[in-house]
């Protein structure tokens, strides 16, 4: 089932078109893989899934994109509301300068989520645990939350985008900072969290990709060239220049 | 799909030797067939002799392509084409090591019964194995060209070896019926026709497999059967 339908969708960094007409299905409850060279447009694109092309001022979006019927490119659309639903987390862990607990009660908080501090207190253990991250911080909940590893910071960011209850979680690039256990701990982390919750991820490690996700679209130059099933694509691409990039013939 | 270079040269390299050392191995096994069964035609035993010894090579050249491709999967971890070329040289490489194994059984046989059998079954079994010949030729012809209609022909005609093998087992068995002193050249000639039919066995494998390495599809439905 489409939880994302993109339709027709055109981005301008001001006179500088970044996209082209992209159109792809995004089915929910499954992880769907970006791929392609730098700056060939899927983090442009991913950044319009949680109207992130926003904060930037000569940034146009034209087109629809459509999450479960509701247009998220609209300018009524309540942009808080729709990044408590689809949440982000990026490829350098971000963790705000506070305490492991305090950083995924924040989202929680700000939305007035939970009533009490034995709901809050919930949360934060739910989180942890979905996030695979509570067995190693459980007993230091008051520790700066930037004072963790590398992998475990970005399990704690994942933490906070998951503690608001999101449908879709962004990933751009979540496991290029970490390294291969850390990494291998996000990618099952993934697997696990794509039963309640749609992932779309960017990534650069082709791998990965095969790895983690059902669908994978490949993006060149603004454009959407191929988009499929993820054995499809990387066992056997109906593009060439999919075939090209994925071999590492291209350019 | 024609193929760019891959940006990595050594990569390249790897996989281009990979291809080079099927075609080597192909070629090797070829002759080895072509070997055995010219022992026959030319009633040479000496052929024969050198198809056996001839072996040893190709099962090497086995071991060497079997290494390759654990390197490639380990080293390079290939996709799409890339993974066919790999996956497709190791099944390839395989069957031709079992045609090897054939022609070399076959021989052998020959030197213990000699090429002083009854004509009108040896007859039979050079038209069987000039065809096998043939196939095995045609079948690497497709590997080498990337020529899916070669392929999809040697799946198609390796029925023409199963009922050659049928009518000459019994044009076999009712030599003996008739000489019953022939018994034990006869017996051994039934297994070389066995073997020469799963000759064509092996190159009707390899031709699904070059089918499968450009189109990355399966030949569909049941192969034609004698």
């Amino acid at each position: 089932m489409s939880k994302i339908k993109a339709e027709n969708v055109n981005v301008y960094y001001g006179s500088k078109q970044a996209l082209f007409d992209v159109s792809i299905d995004i089915a929910e409850k499954e992880v769907t893989a970006l791929i392609g060279p730098s700056g060939c447009g899927k983090s442009t694109f991913l950044r319009c899934l949680n109207r992130m092309n926003d904060v930037i001022e000569i940034c146009r979006v034209e087109g629809s994109i459509k999450m479960d019927n509701l247009e998220l490119n609209s300018r009524k659309l309540d942009v808080v509301r729709l990044r408590e639903n689809v949440g982000m987390v990026f490829q350098k862990p971000n963790p705000f300068p506070k305490t492991i607990y305090e950083n995924v009660a924040y989202g929680p908080t700000i939305h007035g989520i939970a009533q009490s501090k034995e709901e809050m207190d919930q949360i934060v253990e739910t989180s942890l645990k979905k996030a695979a991250l509570w067995n190693e911080v459980k007993d230091r909940l008051d520790e700066i939350g930037t004072g963790l590893s590398g992998g475990q910071q970005q399990r704690l960011c994942i933490a906070r985008a998951i503690s608001v209850s999101p449908e879709v979680i962004l990933m751009d690039e979540p496991c290029s900072a970490l390294d291969p256990i850390a990494t291998a701990q996000i990618e099952e982390l993934i697997d696990d969290l794509k039963k309640e919750v749609t992932i779309v991820i960017v990534t650069h490690s082709m791998s990965q990709a095969a790895r983690v996700s059902q669908k994978t679209g490949f993006f060149h130059l603004g454009k959407l060239i191929e988009f499929g099933p993820t054995d499809k694509i990387f066992k056997n691409p109906d593009n060439q220049q999919t075939q090209d990039y994925i071999t590492g013939r291209f350019g | 799909m024609s193929e760019k270079p891959h940006i990595v040269k050594s990569y390249e390299e790897q996989l281009q030797l990979l291809k080079d050392t099927i075609v080597k191995m192909g070629t090797g096994v070829e002759k080895q067939l072509e070997n055995t069964i010219q022992s026959l035609v030319k009633k040479d035993i000496s052929l024969a002799e050198k198809s056996i010894k001839d072996d040893e090579l190709t099962d090497k050249y086995e071991i060497n392509i079997e290494e390759q491709v654990v390197n490639l999967i380990a080293l390079r971890q290939p996709m799409a084409i890339d993974l066919r070329e790999t996956v497709v040289a190791l099944k390839v490489s395989s069957d031709l090591e079992r045609i090897g194994d054939l022609a070399k059984n076959i021989s052998k046989r020959l030197t213990k019964i000699g090429t002083d059998l009854p004509n009108d079954i040896t007859k039979n079994f050079e038209i069987a194995g000039l065809k096998a010949s043939k196939q095995v030729n045609a079948v690497l012809n497709s590997y080498l060209h990337r020529a899916k209609d070669t392929a999809e022909n040697v799946w198609n005609s390796d029925e023409e070896i199963d009922q050659m093998t049928n009518s000459n087992m019994e044009a076999a068995v009712k030599h003996l019926e008739k000489n019953k002193k022939d018994i034990q050249k006869v017996t051994q000639l039934l297994f070389m026709l066995k073997n020469i039919e799963r000759i064509g066995d092996h190159a009707t494998n390899i031709a699904e497999q070059v089918y499968f390495l450009i189109t990355g599809d399966y030949l569909e439905g049941d192969r034609p059967k004698g």
